[in-house]
Formats: C-alpha cells, sequence, structure tokens
C-alpha cells in the first residue's frame, strides 16, 4: 500500500499544566482513509491531545500540519471549518430537542426570510440517517432514544456536516454489542470514503476489531508510534502500562461448592421474567447479555431495590425477602451501580464519607458517629485497595475513574458485605485500575465473599466468571462454566434474541 | 474539631468582618454598647430559623414557608394566652410541638407525595398566611402575656437571653450536622439521593425529618418574635423565610445540596443584620434595604461560582507578598 500525504500531522507538539507536562513532544500522522487508535492509560495526555486537535486549546509548541501546511486550529468553530468534528464522551446533544435540531445546533438552514428552513432540516436528516443506515425518525424527541441511538446522532452531527476527520473519544462505552457493531460498520464505511478517524477506547478487543494503525502514549509521550506496532492486544498493554504485567486477567479460582445465594424464578415490573440463579461461596457468576437484556434489573430485583412479582430468594438456606435496599445491606449483600457517577459516589464527601456511607450504623453509638475510627477505617482501606492518598484530604471528585470505582467497593468492603454485585466495575477506566480491581476481586473471593459480575466486555466476563449465566429479555436462559464458553459463543448467545425475534413476528 | 471550624468557615467570617468594618467605620452609633446589644436582638430570630433553613438545604430541598408559619404560629399562641386561657408553660411547648407537625406534614408531602419541596412550601408560604388571618377577623392581638416579654428581653448575667438561645441552637446543630448518623445522612441525601437509596439510606425519612427540624426551629423563632412584640399578627415574618435562605446563602450553603456549614449560616445571618442595622442607622428606607439584600445574596452566590477565578485574581493582585490569602482561597476551593 503506498503510503498517501497525511490530513493532519502533529509535529513536536508540548502543552503544559501547571505541575504536569501533558503532551511532551507528540508526533502522530493522521492518515485519509485510516482509523487511528488513540490508547494509553488515563492521564496519559489522551485528552490533551484531542483538545488541541478540536481547536479547546492551543499548544505551547510544535506545529500542526494541514495536508502538509502548518496552521493554528484557535477555537472550535475554526476546527469545524477545517472538518474536523469531535464526538466527545459526554454527549453534546440536547434531550428536549429533536433529532433534525440536534443535528442542525448552532448551524440551522435557513430560508431566504431568515427563518430556519424546516423542510430542509428534515430533508438533509434523513438523508445523513438514511445514509448511516440508521432507522430514527427525524422529528422523534432525542431523550426519548436508547443510549447507542443517541449516540449515533452525535456522529450523525459529524456526517451532516461533512466532516474530513473525525475524532471519536471512548464512543462505545455505553452501547452494547450489536450497537458497537453498527458503529464499525459506519466507520469502515467513513473511511472508505476516505474520512481520517481517530478513535480513543479503553476497550482493547474493540481496538483489534476495528483499528488500521495504533499510537500509544504514556506520560505525555508517544511509546509507540503508528505503524509501529502490531495490533496485538498483550504488546498494547504491556506499552501503555509501561512494564510487563504478567496475565491481563489475573484469575484465581475460589469457588466452592457452598451455595450462599439461589433465587428461583425472581421477576420484578422493572423488566426481569424469570431469574433464577445459584451464587457459591468465592465463586464469581457473571451475568452475560446485551445491553438492556436486563441484567442491572435481575441485579436491582436481587438488592431489594425493585419490588419482586414473583419467586423466591434463599440466603444460605433461609428464604428470605427484601424490601428496599436496607434490608438486603443488613443481610451482606452490595451493589456497586453501573453509573459510579450517578448512583454511587458523594461527591461533596472524601473518601471517608464515602467509604463509611452505607456502615453508618456500624460507625455510631445512639446516633453519635465515632469520627475516630472513621478516618482510621478509611486510612486502612486505602492503602489496602492502593487508592491515591489524595482522597483522604479531597472530595472524591478531584479523583481518576479507577480511584473512584475503587471507593465504592471499599465502601462495601467497610460495611463488611459478603454478597457483591458489581455492575461493569471497569467501565471507564484505564487498564492498570482495571487489573487492579480484577485483583480485588481475587482478594474478596479468596477470603471467602461471592460476586455477581455484570460485564459488557466479553473477555473480562469471560476471564474473571467461574460461570456465567446467559440473560436474554429479563430471564437467565441458562448457566455454564465460563471456562466452556468461547467469546464467540457468548456473542452468539447474546444475540440469539434478536434473531429469533423476527421468526416469531413472522411465524 | 478540625471539622466544624474548616475553611467553609473563612469566607462567611471574612464577609462578616468586612461588613462589620465598613459599617463601623462609616456609621457613628454602629459600636454603641446600645446598639450591638440591639444587634444581638435583632439576628437572634432570623438565626434560629435560619438553622432549619439550611438543613434543609443541606438535603438539596428548600423551605419558603417559615415567615408565614411563623405569622400562623404567633396568631395560635396569642389565641390560646388571651381568649382560651391556656397558661403560658402549657402553650409554648404546644406552639414548639405545632411547628415540628407543620413541618412534618410539609414533609410527608415532599418526600412522600414526590413534590418537590419548592412547590409544597411556596404553597405552605401562601396557605399558612391566609391560615393566620382566619384567628381574630384577622387583626393582631395585643399584650398577651406579662410573662411572654422577658423571653426575649430578660438578662443572664446581663446578657440578652437570645444570646444563649443561639449558643445553646448552634451548638447544638452543629454537633447533629458534623458528629450524628442524622447529619452525615442529610448530607448525603443532598449530595446525591440516587447513591443513598442504594447505600441504604431511607431518604424520605431523611427528607422529612429536616422539614420536622425546619418547622421546629420556626416555632421558636414565632415564640422570640410574639415575646419581642407581646402580640400576635398575620402580618409577621413577612420575607424571613427569604432572610433565612440569605443566611445559608451568604454562609456559602450550596442550593444544589450536600455542601454548607451550619456556623457558616450564622455567620451569614450577623453579616446580613449588620448591614441592615448600618442602613437603619444611616436612615436608608426599607426600599434600599431590599436592594442591599438582594445585591448580598448575588455576590454570595457569585463568589461561590467564580471562586476559581477570585483565588487566581487574588494571587494576581497579592502576588507572593500575602501567600497567606491566596493558600486560604485554594483551600477553599
Amino acid at each position: 500500500m503506498t503510503r498517501a500525504a497525511p490530513l493532519w500531522e502533529f509535529v513536536d507538539i508540548s502543552k503544559a499544566y501547571p505541575g504536569v507536562l501533558a503532551n511532551d513532544k507528540v508526533c502522530i500522522k493522521l492518515m485519509p482513509g485510516s482509523i487511528h487508535g488513540l490508547l494509553g492509560e488515563n492521564g496519559c495526555g489522551k485528552s490533551t491531545m484531542i483538545k488541541t486537535l478540536s481547536g479547546v486549546q492551543q499548544p505551547d509548541s510544535g506545529q500542526i500540519l494541514h495536508n502538509g501546511t502548518p496552521v493554528t486550529i484557535n477555537d472550535p468553530q475554526a476546527a469545524r471549518d477545517f472538518g474536523i468534528a469531535t464526538v466527545f464522551q459526554e454527549f453534546s446533544i440536547v434531550p428536549t430537542l429533536s433529532v433534525g435540531e440536534n443535528i442542525f445546533l448552532g448551524n440551522m438552514p435557513r430560508s431566504r426570510l431568515g427563518v430556519i428552513d424546516w423542510n430542509k432540516v428534515h430533508r438533509d436528516t434523513a438523508r445523513v440517517l438514511a445514509e448511516m443506515d440508521v432507522d430514527v425518525s427525524p422529528d422523534a424527541i432525542t431523550g426519548t432514544l436508547s443510549v447507542g441511538e443517541q449516540q449515533l446522532v452525535e456522529i450523525a452531527k459529524a456526517i451532516a456536516m461533512d466532516a474530513r476527520m473525525i475524532i471519536l473519544d471512548e464512543p462505545t462505552a455505553a452501547l452494547g454489542e450489536d450497537e458497537i457493531e453498527r458503529l464499525h460498520q459506519l466507520l469502515r464505511n467513513m473511511r472508505s470514503r476516505g474520512t481520517a478517524i481517530l478513535y480513543v477506547s479503553h476497550r482493547l478487543d474493540e481496538v483489534e476489531r476495528i483499528v488500521d494503525e495504533v499510537t500509544i502514549l504514556r506520560n505525555g509521550r508517544v511509546v509507540r508510534a503508528s505503524g509501529e506496532t502490531e495490533i496485538n492486544v498483550g504488546e498494547i498493554v504491556s506499552a501503555m502500562v509501561g512494564e510487563d504485567i504478567g496475565e491481563h486477567y489475573p484469575k484465581e479460582r475460589n469457588a466452592t461448592e457452598d451455595a450462599v445465594l439461589e433465587a428461583s424464578g425472581l421477576a420484578t415490573n422493572a423488566g426481569v421474567i424469570d431469574a433464577s440463579l445459584t451464587l457459591h461461596q468465592g465463586e464469581v457468576l457473571g451475568l452475560g447479555g446485551v445491553l438492556g437484556s436486563g441484567r442491572t434489573e435481575i441485579a436491582r430485583a436481587l438488592f431489594g431495590t425493585d419490588e419482586l412479582t414473583a419467586g423466591q430468594l434463599t440466603l444460605r438456606g433461609k428464604p428470605v425477602r427484601f424490601r428496599r435496599e436496607i434490608d438486603a445491606i443488613r443481610a451482606g449483600l452490595a451493589l456497586v451501580p453501573e453509573n459510579r457517577k450517578f448512583d454511587g459516589l458523594f461527591f461533596n464527601f472524601r473518601a471517608s464519607g464515602n467509604i463509611t456511607a452505607a456502615g453508618l450504623g456500624g460507625l455510631a453509638r445512639f446516633g453519635v458517629l465515632n469520627l475516630r475510627t472513621e478516618e482510621q477505617a478509611t486510612h486502612d482501606l486505602i492503602r489496602d485497595l492502593e487508592i491515591s492518598s489524595q482522597a483522604e484530604e479531597k472530595t472524591v471528585n478531584f479523583l481518576s475513574g479507577g480511584n473512584q470505582q475503587k471507593i465504592v467497593i471499599a465502601r462495601w468492603l467497610f460495611s463488611d458485605s459478603d454478597i457483591l454485585i458489581l455492575d461493569e466495575p471497569t467501565q471507564g477506566i484505564d487498564i492498570g485500575a482495571k487489573i487492579a480491581v480484577y485483583r480485588l476481586i481475587n482478594k474478596l473471593t479468596r477470603a471467602g465473599k461471592s460476586i455477581i459480575l455484570i460485564s459488557s466486555d466479553h473477555d473480562e466476563l469471560l476471564a474473571m466468571s467461574d460461570r456465567i449465566a446467559i440473560v436474554q429479555h429479563g430471564a437467565i436462559k441458562r448457566t455454564v462454566d465460563a471456562a466452556n464458553l468461547t467469546h464467540n459463543d457468548l456473542v452468539r448467545a447474546s444475540a440469539e434474541a434478536h434473531q429469533t425475534e423476527p421468526t416469531e413476528v413472522f411465524a | 474539631m478540625k471539622r466544624i471550624f474548616d475553611t467553609q468557615l473563612i469566607g462567611p467570617f471574612a464577609a462578616m468582618v468586612i461588613v462589620a468594618l465598613i459599617v463601623a467605620l462609616t456609621t457613628e452609633r454602629f459600636l454603641n454598647p446600645g446598639n450591638l446589644s440591639n444587634l444581638s436582638l435583632q439576628v437572634s430570630i432570623v438565626a434560629l430559623i435560619a438553622i432549619g433553613s439550611s438543613i434543609v438545604i443541606f438535603a438539596a430541598g428548600i423551605d419558603l414557608s417559615s415567615g408565614s408559619m411563623v405569622a400562623l404560629l404567633t396568631m395560635i399562641l396569642a389565641q390560646m394566652l388571651k381568649f382560651i386561657g391556656i397558661p403560658l408553660v402549657l402553650a409554648l411547648p404546644l406552639i414548639l410541638f405545632a411547628g415540628g407537625l407543620l413541618g412534618l406534614l410539609i414533609g410527608l408531602i415532599t418526600a412522600y407525595g414526590r413534590i418537590p419541596s419548592f412547590i409544597t412550601t411556596l404553597a405552605a408560604l401562601i396557605a399558612f398566611r391566609g391560615l393566620a388571618l382566619t384567628f381574630n377577623n384577622g387583626s393582631p392581638i395585643f399584650s398577651l402575656d406579662p410573662a411572654l416579654e422577658p423571653i426575649f428581653y430578660g438578662k443572664l448575667l446581663g446578657v440578652p437571653l437570645p444570646f444563649f438561645y443561639l449558643v445553646f441552637f448552634y451548638a447544638l446543630a452543629a454537633f447533629t450536622m458534623n458528629f450524628t448518623k442524622l447529619g452525615r445522612e442529610i448530607y448525603a441525601v443532598g449530595g446525591n439521593p440516587a447513591a443513598a437509596v442504594l447505600t441504604g439510606i431511607n431518604v424520605r425519612k431523611v427528607q422529612t425529618t429536616t422539614f420536622v427540624i425546619a418547622g421546629f426551629m420556626t416555632a421558636v423563632g414565632a415564640i422570640l418574635m410574639s415575646a419581642r412584640l407581646n402580640s400576635g399578627s398575620p402580618n409577621y415574618g413577612q420575607t424571613l423565610e427569604l432572610q433565612a435562605i440569605a443566611a445559608a446563602v451568604v454562609g456559602g450553603a450550596s442550593l444544589a445540596g450536600g455542601r454548607g456549614n451550619i456556623l457558616a449560616t450564622l455567620m451569614g445571618a450577623m453579616t446580613i443584620v449588620i448591614v441592615q442595622n448600618g442602613l437603619n442607622l444611616n436612615a436608608a428606607p426599607s426600599s434600599v434595604q431590599n436592594i442591599v439584600l438582594g445585591l448580598i445574596i448575588l455576590l454570595a452566590v457569585g463568589i461561590d461560582m467564580w471562586r476559581a477565578e477570585v483565588s487566581a485574581l487574588m494571587a494576581r493582585v497579592f502576588g507572593r507578598a500575602s501567600p497567606g490569602k491566596t493558600s486560604a482561597v485554594k483551600k477553599e476551593a
């Protein structure tokens, strides 16, 4: 393949923040018609690069070349004029507006009278959506769409502005397997039309599938440049972390034969139809299935959040009924929710307030808290779980995603839970922190605690679970040993539902 | 102790001192012992009610009802003392109980009826005032009981009694917020209600409790109001709820919930009263007082929102000459 000239090129770009050199002489070449993976742990300088390229900030030194000519990207509007579209991790769509309005927001086509040309908005939106093969009405209110569809609307904005270069920051964090596939197909189409794509992701399995070339950053420097690295997960991981971390998934098998939690025929009004499972002491039971298959809802049913309309829960042989969360917590259950920002953390508290939130009863005597015990316990957990020691003094919004996740888990260690439900515990955290979470899972099961693991990362689910329950449409179809499943089995098992659905309709 | 006297107090304390200095320098009579004593009397009612308003705000609610509740409770008290003939020692606990009960009602409707507290307490603001007018054909009731006035004007060891009420209730509130399970749960509910539910905190109960506390503290304020004027009136307490909320905001409480310090509310209340006092002494009309109160609230929230810019500005203005000041601001941010 003859190498065409790069569309964009960074030459020795440096950017410093107070106390940190975020980008240190970074060079990167972005080719038209190529999907370029940008990888690295949190804090490695990826975001800084994206911000520079999208005009949000200016580099301290170095050159940006556009088709070989040095240019400056003064502000986001300038980036747009250069044909650069950025899809940030946090959506920038307005949920109360229609799909069409969102796509043309800030750039509404106007008729000669100066009023918005709604016909054109509608027509162009329909055209872009058809081009993307997305079956969404241009008039649909964006907030009513699924998260995956909202993500596609976000990308539609980029296509509508005819971007020559599109930057995607963690585009699949909120997507299910089939939605990821659809996104990838879309990116391949864009690639074949000559668009340059910069793809940032923590999900290495999907990087392997889609990306043409890879640049890896560590501590603000390029450690592997385009073309140097074979797209091989093992090598990528060690390049990112900077050491040979050995096993990516350090799984220990600590499962015993003693059943601690049994559920039979659970159903709720929130979408659980028929969930039966048995969790053994020291076991990691994975829940596999597509986004929206009902895994999170099963967790909520077990935790007493949603009322059971049918079924029975048995805890160590005794039937139990959790009317609300506190009953489940007192019985030793814990839920680490999928969205730690919205459902997990108290950003107004330091580590201590977050860690003791579910165990205040044990800390209080006649309602008065023993703050010295609290500080000591927090200190110990921060040390044991290798959480940043800043957490003791600062509120938790200053911490990285990995540290935040460990704090939520620490909360349930403090409250002495022995059955932990971990819902997407490694979502959006970097590879080093992921491995720390895996080691923590080992440590917990070794201590006789049992874990229900929900994860959309199939490799992680397969590697870290002892057994996997396949969830479809709110029901657990079957439970199999993780060792007997492959990645493909899991994808197929998860997708089965989608293939059977139409036949049911036509039958 | 580190926790109560934390950095959250620096800003409100500085604001209070600066305001007091300005008023002292521009107004001759401000530092007269008579005026200072008057000041402590003036601040007492709004500061006591502000305890409840702040605690509701810490739990991410808002209480607009306290001013009207004061009017209603003074009328009930007057009715009991003057027309029903209930003795004072019995009437006072009944008023405190009634305040708690009204708070409970608001709390239950808010938390279990899932109606935003802004709406429930706005409804209460209007309805309580109306209810107060149903007593005595809507006319004030005067000369209630000779034993009532000393509750407000009495002195112990030469110090006005309201000073002791302030010390007692603020100490109790500071203890509750900083050292008890309830206090922690209030901050947790205000910080992230969804997370509070998933950690087993009974969010609705906590929210309801904050309104019971607010109702009780409003009753304390209502008793002082009646004692001060030896009367009950459906017109008492107008805009008192806004002054109490302003005290919390000037004290740095976040209206989004979860953040704030109860002792800072006391400083906020004092700041507001000092400004009002200064304007009074200079014979400013009440219209000007309201305009100034509005500007103070705006400034207090503004300083909170523009913290980063303010600290950068301080760093530029003071440079390295006074590292103490800039670091104090940074710590707070």
